[in-house]
């Protein structure tokens, strides 16, 4: 009897396939503002941190490094007293759709990679490392959007996921004029990475992210500060009806983790799409490929 | 003094402050280069009381332009790259050379062997090195000017 097994695009895939082998590390007694400009250079959202032997024993991310903002600790002090610990490992032959799961369970956006005796950490997996990979699948499909020879018309057929079915409707705004402060109270309560900025005439003019916030933090500007000292502009947007193969394609291109989503009649924000909600749909960008390999009997 | 630093370090140097803008630490390469008649790629970044706080080069800033995802879009040939560089240029406008710069590099002495400078370049990947007398910065090193002297050495 035919066994049915449940298969999307990340079956058969391993955690080797989209981990990143480059992988950024601090000592426990290195200071924050050294972690700060390191994530700031190597453009990571976390950092690994080793003890004195060279064992891993904690992360510290850019949430880590904006409560730390938040609570006016000084940039000399080390990162030992803001790491969280200890890291979540997974192996280089685990399958994907397991790390994902733990990444799920766990309520964390990384897992560190370590060797087959589970001593040293040879890659870090993130979210936006299997959207690449994803993206990278979608690209060599011949059902693919861009994918078309002179003179042939690509397939813009309804299995084509759209942002608007993929973003997250909850986007939270503040006004230029309040402060990075309420900005930190937002960004932690709802676990977003940045604010949408608007203006008296609630039209979006900015953004402010984590990113934005730490680099603040070392620039020694004042949490008491508003918005619009340190927002970015233009806003970067998609429309509702954009691809999500495009959507994931701008983001990757322009290095951000996120884009607002603009609805289609007016220059509203309605909505918010980043590489974590890429990552978390798994079927790549389109439907075809979870339809075509839905139900296959095995065994 | 013979084969040590003194023989081969710069005493006039241009120095950068880590609250430069990247902008404005690019604009005084370009000015050094013009001055000193040599291509600077890389200068020390001091802090007020004139203390050696780190190195700015070239390739730290390339680090800092690299796109995170470029082994992505690297493998494809028909994605259009127009305003990639803007974009990553454009990202640089708020950053300050004290974000980027290296810290924690090795420095050395008026009488370091110039073996020793040799061993240094190579192991630490690095093409030039800050002159320290106590905590007093008094020159710089450039891996080319090493060369220079060697090479007058071995035609002598």
């Amino acid at each position: 009897m035919a066994v049915v097994t449940r298969k999307n695009v990340l079956t058969g895939i391993r955690v080797r396939d989209a981990m990143r082998r480059q992988v950024v590390m601090l000592n426990t007694s290195d200071s924050l503002d050294q972690c700060i400009r390191h994530a700031i250079k190597y453009k990571v959202n976390a950092l690994l941190v080793t003890n004195a032997d060279g064992h891993a024993v904690g992360v510290v991310s850019k949430t880590d490094l904006m409560g730390a903002y938040y609570a006016g600790f000084s940039l000399d002090l080390s990162i030992e007293t803001i790491m969280v610990g200890p890291p979540v490992y997974c192996h280089p032959n685990d399958p994907l759709e397991k790390s994902l799961e733990s990444m799920k369970s766990f309520g964390i956006h990384r897992l560190y990679v370590t060797d087959d005796d589970g001593k040293s950490v040879i890659g870090v997996l993130a979210y936006p490392d299997i959207v690449g990979l994803l993206y990278r699948l979608c690209r060599k499909c011949k059902r693919n959007l861009t994918f078309k020879k002179k003179g042939e018309v690509p397939d813009v057929g309804e299995e084509h996921l759209r942002a608007k079915e993929v973003m997250s409707l909850s986007v939270t705004s503040h006004g230029t004029h309040e402060t990075l402060f309420g900005i930190m109270e937002t960004l932690s309560a709802y676990r977003f990475g940045a604010v949408l900025i608007r203006d008296s005439q609630k039209l979006p003019v900015g953004v402010v992210s984590k990113t934005d916030l730490i680099i603040a933090y070392r620039h020694g500007i004042s949490a008491d500060m508003p918005a619009e000292t340190i927002m970015k502009s233009p806003v970067r947007s998609c429309r509702v009806d954009d691809f999500l193969l495009k959507t994931i394609q701008q983001m990757i291109f322009s290095d951000v983790h996120r884009l607002f989503v603009q609805s289609e009649d007016s220059r509203d924000i309605v909505g918010v799409i980043s590489l974590t909600d890429a990552a978390l749909v798994r079927s790549g960008s389109c439907r075809a490929c979870t339809a075509s390999r839905f139900l296959m009997p095995s065994g | 003094m013979e084969n040590t630093t003194s023989a081969v370090m710069q005493t006039r140097f241009t120095t950068l402050s880590p609250d430069q803008t990247i902008k404005e630490a690019v604009r005084i390469l370009q000015r050094a280069s013009k001055e000193y008649g040599r291509r600077v790629f890389g200068m020390m970044v001091i802090d007020e009381e004139n203390k050696l706080v780190g190195m700015l080069s070239m390739y730290d800033i390339f680090i800092f332009l690299r796109p995170k995802h470029i082994e992505i879009w690297g493998e494809m040939d028909d994605i259009d790259l127009a305003g990639l560089i803007e974009n990553a240029l454009a990202r640089a406008a708020t950053i300050r050379v004290g974000d980027i710069m290296t810290t924690g590099s090795i420095s050395i002495t008026p009488d370091t062997n110039l073996m020793m400078i040799v061993d240094i370049m190579i192991k630490k990947h690095v093409r030039r090195l800050p002159v320290l007398d106590g905590k007093e910065i008094v020159g710089i090193v450039f891996i080319s000017d090493v060369f220079d002297y060697l090479l007058e050495k071995f035609m002598e």
